[in-house]
């Protein structure tokens, strides 16, 4: 099903919703990343969100458990209802991919109270290669801008509720992806593992980890306790953690299974491309180039595989 | 998925070295032969130690200290509360060990599996053919659960090999895949289970690839930091396989490539 709504009522579609939900949408401060608005002025759609929004389903320090009195009290997650407006293709995408690998009580709290507005990306920029990566539909509303109004194609019924009091559209459009300029031209790189080319990638790295902390996809965690300071109640969190830190594999007695800065970078590279898709039948990476964007030393590891010799 | 642990009681510690102890833990968890748990300390954290026992009213913990939750495990006393989640993993390939020879090799600490493993087979003794059991320590000071390798010599094949201890005279010299040359198993029909240090399990299956028995035959129990125990935190990854859920224990033949790969990154 797809709807109409005229472009100049977006802000009061948004305001309305702010009434009863709370909306978290792209926003401009110091950097761009979703927060909470309280109104469609807030909102800065011009540029893909430097931080994304993964950021909303599993933040940075995640309660997951809370000791009190020789007790251990699971924290339920939250459950205030929740919009995210203005998550472009690529976002969304990531969305589906952590949906398929966070499992845990908190997640799924947040995830099943949460609508995901989609809206079409009219800018990409040279970092941009999304349409490589084989993205799906994975809203519960999407707008796409036609002339005067938005399209806004419904995904689900959790969708639709938003929407009931707009006009139908009576012939549905397909909505296009959007254009890019870079190309990643092979996803089939399994048998390229060994291949010296990744040498000189991974000897630009610095091993900083921004590229996880940026990925939309990056999911891996730590869990840590926190004591309180009468060293009896505490905390046991989930941590963003990044497999580009050597303390990332290492465990007790000091052993750190992946040792070299090549085998971290590689793993990045791997999971995002072959690895993922090898279980979940998609690749983990959804082309936003927010790795490629923040790279303090510019490695492009996508015009690398784009140089890898094809094997068979 | 929950991370809410349940507390269980200490029935008993032993101590066998300065290092290492057997917790004893009153619980009805009774994990398959080759899983794991989740063990945490409030405000300490969470580690996974391998199951030590196959039984229905205790599990037992053999733990070195080794790290920051088990160093805490080692202040624990008699009656103390511990924290555990779990089982976690798949364990051994007990369907496909039915009606074979059965090869179990552990290093150092990696006997808690094959512990565990061992409890079974003497549970089922008729489902299995014969058992050759092969550990290796450092020393004789270093040898683990030493009362009940008395018992097991009396049932089933048993060789013991000391890496470093020239002044032994209860046992032999030597690095595990000696004391397998030396004492050849039956190689038909047979399964190899492995746990410890990868170099050693990788020495001690070039041994059993030279004695005939093929990669496809042949189990490892891998080491890996594991956090979530189900797939999501990434810690375990050993390319696309997470130890902790499509592990611990995988077919060699599965995961060799995947090693060699992740090995072949030096610096």
């Amino acid at each position: 099903m797809q709807k109409i709504l005229p472009k100049k009522e977006l802000p009061k579609f948004i305001n309305n919703l702010i009434k009863k939900h709370q909306v978290i949408a792209p926003t401009k401060n110091k950097t761009t990343s979703f927060q909470k608005i309280s109104d469609f002025k807030e909102i800065y759609l011009e540029k893909l969100t430097q931080i994304p929004a993964k950021q909303h389903f599993q933040p940075e320090n995640e309660t997951l458990l809370e000791f009190k009195n020789n007790k251990a009290i699971e924290n339920k997650g939250e459950i205030k209802k929740t919009i995210l407006f203005g998550l472009r293709k690529c976002d969304l995408n990531a969305i589906q991919i952590l949906d398929k690998v966070m499992y845990d009580p908190q997640y799924l709290a947040k995830r099943k109270n949460t609508i995901l507005i989609g809206l079409f990306c009219e800018n990409p920029d040279k970092f941009c290669f999304c349409n490589s990566m084989e993205l799906v539909d994975y809203h519960d509303l999407f707008l796409f801008p036609k002339g005067k109004n938005y399209i806004i194609d419904v995904g689900t019924p959790k969708g639709k509720t938003l929407v009931k009091n707009l006009k139908t559209l009576e012939k549905e459009i397909k909505i296009p992806n959007p254009k890019n300029s870079k190309k990643l031209k092979n996803l089939d790189i399994k048998k390229n593992y060994k291949d010296s080319i990744w040498k000189s990638d991974a000897d630009k790295c610095l091993s900083c980890s921004t590229c996880t902390i940026y990925c939309p996809t990056c999911n891996c965690f730590d869990i840590k306790d926190n004591l309180d300071t009468n060293l009896k109640d505490g905390k046991r969190v989930r941590r963003q953690a990044s497999c580009q830190l050597k303390s990332f594999s290492k465990v007790a007695g000091g052993k750190s299974y992946r040792d070299s800065r090549l085998s971290r970078f590689k793993h990045f590279v791997y999971h995002k491309i072959t690895y993922y898709k090898s279980i979940h039948n998609r690749p983990m990476c959804v082309g936003c180039g927010r790795c490629l964007r923040v790279c303090p030393t510019k490695i492009d590891w996508v015009k690398t595989i784009n140089k890898l010799p094809k094997k068979k | 998925m929950s991370y809410l642990p349940k507390p269980y009681k200490i029935e008993s510690i032993k101590s066998y070295t300065d290092t290492v102890k057997l917790f004893k833990i009153k619980c009805n968890l009774n994990p398959a032969p080759g899983t794991f748990v989740e063990v945490s300390i409030p405000g300490i954290g969470e580690c996974p130690l391998a199951s030590c026992s196959h039984n229905k009213k205790y599990l037992e913990l053999l733990t070195k200290n080794a790290g920051n939750v088990t160093s805490s495990i080692f202040n624990l006393k008699k009656y103390d509360k511990i924290l555990i989640r779990g089982p976690h993993g798949h364990g051994f390939p007990i369907k496909d060990l039915e009606g074979k020879n059965v090869i179990l090799i552990a290093g150092g600490t990696g006997i808690a599996p094959i512990t565990s493993m061992i409890n079974y087979i003497e549970q089922n003794k008729k489902d299995f053919k014969k058992i050759f059991i092969y550990f290796g320590f450092r020393n004789e000071k270093n040898i683990l659960l030493k009362e009940r390798i008395k018992k097991w010599e009396k049932e089933f094949e048993v060789h013991i090999g000391l890496s470093d201890d020239p002044d032994s005279h209860e046992h032999e010299k030597g690095f595990i895949n000696k004391i397998i040359k030396h004492h050849k198993p039956t190689t038909k029909n047979t399964i190899a289970l492995l746990c410890g240090p990868e170099i050693m399990m990788s020495v001690a299956t070039k041994e059993l690839n030279t004695l005939g028995i093929p990669n496809s035959s042949i189990y490892w129990s891998l080491e890996r930091r594991m956090e979530c125990a189900f797939g999501s935190c990434g810690r375990c990854q050993i390319q696309d396989l997470y130890v902790c859920k499509d592990g611990p224990i995988f077919r060699y033949d599965k995961i060799k490539s995947r090693l060699d790969n992740e090995n072949s990154n030096s610096n």
